[in-house]
């Protein structure tokens, strides 16, 4: 892991609204998430990948299967094999706890359902005659964050246990005569390529936020981007170093906002502009409401004010309704009907 | 970030408006029997949040204490076979009503039940482990996105629900036990719809749509926001309200026994069904049972007509049916995801037969006007004047309809891919595994079955340093079966004559509907249009459905007919698509009159399009199906009719392409 380098956050060039949504997100996970649309080489992925450099530290039990922050004593810690915790509770004690990074688990596209799920530890199962649990992907990524890449090209069976444990903030393992449940609450990161295909609606929905991305076109900063790239691949290590103050920057910016977030007021006027907004655009549901607002208030947080003002909610609304408007059936997801439904009030 | 450790539901009370779904809930928890709710609705209208608040609101209930079935003490008819061989009067305790959820991916074992395999091999006993539906017992089994749930698991807990017991017979295991439960299922319709059986079977269904009053949003966003920030606090805030309905549920309970229900009431409900045109008996039963428990709930020991009203739509959305005689014309479904009304209106217009100005009558049309018995076969080989010249014409989409169900049969073959139209057996780890066997073909070993058979001799046989001792005769492999999408093939006539009489407003409007139906069943799709010289492969092989819709709408119509042309290209786009999964079934949608007038060689078209699909029947992996553009009103040729015949293909008109089961529910949505 040490020895593999990730381009720093900070040092992505452009894709302003792409990079806003990923950090909110990191502020106030219950946005949960967002999808990324966009044509390939965006940098979808890099941004992505560069999350694990400006995350939070969380505390979590030593080598917990399930990212417990204390062991809740419950079934799945019964069946639980991380010795460091196990032994600590027979001795009744409280288990060694580590700050970590909040992590970035990935899904790959090709995952089976039992993967994702967790499914039965054969060679347990064979040596000692008990039968335990082997925890999935969603299992690890408890508290972190979920990236899928290419989510469309996801199997519809992945698809409906995500969904699940999405609506639900816990995953069921039901499996070879195995049954228990544990949490699974998690950021969801998808990106996608439109071309290749739609998202289920459902699906669509769990994605709090929702940023279509295009290449640039300034060409002054496509040679920046060419610029950083290749310096980066020349030398990694250097290359870090140099934009290390910047991401601090970042991280630093982030962890005020956390800080700053249950502070945030919302006027109650500006809740009924949201909602009228809501209903002028056609939104499905009131998840888009909802949305919004925890949007309005984080974007508040990040530039450090304790008020949601006006301009967050429009900044809001941009990221979380495009993929909520209603739609004819096949038609394209809108870029822009926000913007318009917002020039067009008086 | 993670301030509870344990989940705090969000309180009944305090979810804002979706009245008629906490009544609906409110009445299942008063009687039981109603049959439980299906809550239909668009994304994020608190479906599941209210499903889940109903639970803290359910009163306690008496138990066999230790006994694994929930058994109701004293009810002696419906004890498990335990309870029931012991004589006396059981010790009791009082536990919370259960709220089960089924995942989406839960397997006939987790259901029904197993065999306790720790027990088995550290003591070499068979005992049954009670499933999923046995702790429902008494309570409440909850499945969110009931329409994505596996057919298979479905027809279990339906057959569970009617019964109220449940068989199992499995692993040398029978057992036989008590399980009464209120089904809720909550669905998004975008998704699919549910089988017609399986609506009948809940009670009472309920449409959720978002709030439209600004003030209502507000204030549901303030409660969700409050509720995010300390659960604890909030739930304590509304524990008042709560309560209040709780003690209003359990008076309703005490008084429902003596509810009566007037012959007047009863012969109004019988009225209601018949105007309705219901299937069967359930609606009234349902309407009888759930207007007793609403009065019940209002504190009244009779029915009033006004009960009666208030829950006779819960009652029939999901059951009422067309009025047989005159269809009526099915009306715009999905009214409420159409573009503009304007765009319907011209719609309406153009399909109206007295209306003359439909574009340019072409020759075709004049074709069709002198209409001579012996011209059907010969009628396109004297072309009329070249049509080529005509202008081209887009036309307008026309209305959507829910599809009939179409697929492949299900076949021992084992297929790849993913999708839910084709059910088949696969051979990859991937799929619902549905049972174990014998042969273990793909050394996809099922672990559970394997212990199993091999838990009961562990005792007699000679553990080397393992725990289980596992003999060849022991292992059992996985049959696993999933759906597939197919590959569909729209093969259109994108002729001048399908300009006439608006036909591709209608053509339009049913291929739209099969690619919306493709993308419930998740298929691939493609496309190949048949007009002027030659056919042409507007969309290669795709999953995206968009795609599709935007070239059909984009689709010009205009020049002569080339079938045989288009045909053959179709067959060829097939053929290769085999080569790369020969497991793979495609299916031809052939949308035309079956009238061709350009022949690839020098024969007459009719006769050369009599042997290419001679020749494409003989490739048994392709279905076909012809739909029929032909308007019967008129003078009928029957050449589509033909053409189906000679490919064996199924054969329909548009109209009939159309279920009419039940009117469509997404009607009364809006």
């Amino acid at each position: 892991m040490q020895t593999k380098h990730i381009y720093p956050f900070a040092a992505i060039v452009g894709q302003e609204k792409m990079k806003l949504a990923l950090v909110l997100n990191i502020i106030n996970p219950t946005i949960s998430g967002v999808l990324i649309r966009g044509e390939k080489g965006t940098a979808k992925s890099t941004a992505v990948r560069a999350l694990a450099d400006i995350l939070p530290q969380i505390d979590v039990v030593k080598n917990c299967p399930y990212q417990l922050r204390k062991p809740h004593g419950g079934d799945i810690c019964a069946e639980c094999v991380n010795p460091d915790c196990r032994a600590a509770v027979e001795q009744k004690q409280a288990p060694p706890v580590e700050r970590r990074k909040v992590r970035v688990v990935e899904l790959p596209v090709g995952a089976t359902e039992d993967r994702v799920v967790g499914t039965m530890d054969i060679e347990h199962a064979l040596k000692k005659g008990e039968k335990r649990i082997e925890p999935g992907i969603l299992a690890a990524a408890h508290r972190g964050i979920l990236y899928v890449d290419e989510v469309n090209l996801l199997d519809d069976h992945v698809v409906d246990v995500l969904l699940d444990s999405a609506a639900m903030g816990v995953n069921t393992v039901e499996r070879e005569g195995v049954s228990f449940t544990h949490p699974a609450r998690f950021t969801l990161v998808g990106t996608m390529n439109p071309e290749e295909g739609e998202l289920r609606p459902q699906l669509l929905d769990r994605f709090g936020l929702c940023v279509n991305i295009e290449g640039i076109l300034d060409p002054e900063k496509r040679v920046r981007v060419m610029e950083r790239r290749a310096s980066f691949d020349d030398n990694p290590r250097d290359f870090i170093e140099r934009w290390k103050e910047e991401s601090e920057a970042v991280v630093g910016k982030i962890k005020k906002a956390i800080a700053l977030f249950p502070e945030v007021a919302v006027d109650r006027k500006l809740m009924l502009e949201i909602a009228n907004y809501c209903i002028e655009v056609g939104v499905d549901g009131h998840r888009g409401d909802i949305i919004t607002l925890k949007t309005a208030k984080t974007i508040a947080a990040y530039e450090g004010r304790s008020a949601v003002e006006s301009e967050d909610i429009d900044l809001a609304a941009e990221l979380a309704l495009p993929h909520r408007v209603r739609r004819q059936p096949f038609q394209d997801i809108s870029t822009g009907i926000v913007r318009a439904g917002k020039n067009s009030k008086p | 970030m993670l301030k509870r450790a344990g989940r705090i539901n969000y309180p009944f009370s305090a979810v804002v408006g979706q009245e008629a779904m906490k009544l609906a809930l409110v009445l299942n928890a008063v009687d039981p029997h109603i049959g439980g709710v299906l809550v239909r609705g668009e994304k994020g209208t608190a479906k599941s949040t209210t499903v889940r608040a109903l639970a803290s609101l359910l009163p306690e209930i008496d138990i066999v204490r230790g006994c694994a079935f929930s058994c109701e003490p004293g009810n002696e008819a419906g004890l498990c076979e335990l309870c029931g061989e012991n004589t006396g009067s059981p010790p009791t305790s009082k536990r919370k009503v259960a709220v089960v959820d089924l995942p989406l991916n839960a397997t006939e074992d987790m259901v029904l039940g197993s065999m306790d395999f720790s027990l088995a091999v550290t003591s070499g006993v068979r005992r049954f482990r009670p499933g999923l539906l046995a702790r429902a017992h008494r309570g409440i089994v909850y499945v969110d996105e009931v329409n994505l749930l596996d057919d298979h698991i479905v027809d279990i807990i339906l057959d569970a629900a009617s019964n109220g017991v449940i068989v199992v017979e499995r692993e040398g295991i029978s057992v036989r036990h008590p399980s009464q439960f209120i089904l809720v299922g909550t669905m998004n319709p975008e998704e699919g719809e549910l089988r017609p059986q399986l609506l009948d079977r809940f009670g009472l269904a309920v449409p959720v749509v978002g709030e439209e009053n600004p003030r209502d949003r507000v204030k549901l966003m303030e409660l969700r926001e409050r509720f995010d920030i300390d659960p604890e606090r909030f739930r304590n805030l509304f524990a008042d309200e709560d309560k209040k309905i709780i003690d209003r549920i359990e008076a309703a309970r005490n008084l429902i026994g003596s509810v009566a229900l007037s012959e007047t009431a009863r012969k109004f409900i019988a009225e209601i069904c018949l105007a309705n045109n219901v299937a069967g008996h359930r609606a009234d039963v349902v309407m009888e049972r759930a207007a007793c428990a609403l009065a019940a709930y209002n504190g009244r020991s009779d029915v009033a007509t006004e009960d009666i009203l208030e829950i006779a739509p819960m009652a029939l959305l999901h059951r009422r049916r067309e009025a047989p005689p005159p269809p009526p014309p099915p009306d715009h479904e999905h009214e409420h995801k159409h573009e503009h009304d304007e765009h319907e209106h011209d719609e309406r217009q153009q399909t109206d037969p007295g209306e003359q100005n439909a574009p340019d009558p072409s020759p075709e049309e004049q074709g069709t006007r002198q209409p001579e018995p012996g011209e059907a076969e010969s009628g396109d080989t004297q072309t009329p004047a070249p049509p080529d010249c005509a202008s081209e014409k887009v036309f307008d989409v026309g209305d959507t309809f829910k599809v009939k169900p179409f697929s492949h049969e299900k076949d021992r073959r084992v297929r790849r891919g993913s999708g839910r139209r084709s059910r088949t057996r696969t051979s990859r780890k991937q799929g619902r595994y549905v049972k174990s066997s014998l042969k273990n073909p793909s050394g996809d070993i099922a672990l559970d079955a394997t212990l199993r058979a091999a838990a009961p001799f562990q005792k007699y046989r000679e553990a080397n340093g393992m725990s289980v001792v596992i003999h060849e005769a022991d292992i059992r492999g996985k049959i696993r079966e999933k759906r597939v999408g197919n590959f569909l093939v729209f093969l259109v006539d994108g002729s001048g004559s399908m300009g006439a009489r608006s036909r591709m407003v209608a053509s339009k409007g049913a291929i739209l509907s099969l690619l919306m139906d493709a993308y419930q069943k998740r298929d691939r799709v493609a496309m190949v249009v048949f007009r002027k010289q030659e056919a042409e492969v507007v969309l290669q092989p795709t999953s995206s459905i968009e795609l599709a819709a935007k070239m059909l709408r984009e689709l010009p119509v205009g020049g002569r007919t080339p079938l045989s042309s288009g045909l053959q290209k179709a067959f060829r786009l097939m053929k290769v698509h085999l080569l790369k999964e020969p497991a793979a079934g495609p299916i031809c949608i052939i949308i035309t009159d079956g009238k061709s007038n350009v022949a690839l060689g020098d024969g007459k078209p009719q006769d050369e399009i009599m042997r290419i699909a001679g020749n494409m029947l003989l490739e048994p992996r392709i279905k076909y199906i012809v739909v029929d553009t032909e308007t019967s009103s008129f003078t009928h040729f029957g050449l589509a009719a033909r053409l189906a015949a000679a490919l064996g293909a199924d054969y329909f008109k548009i109209e009939e392409l159309k279920t009419r089961e039940l009117i469509d529910i997404v009607m009364s949505v809006t």
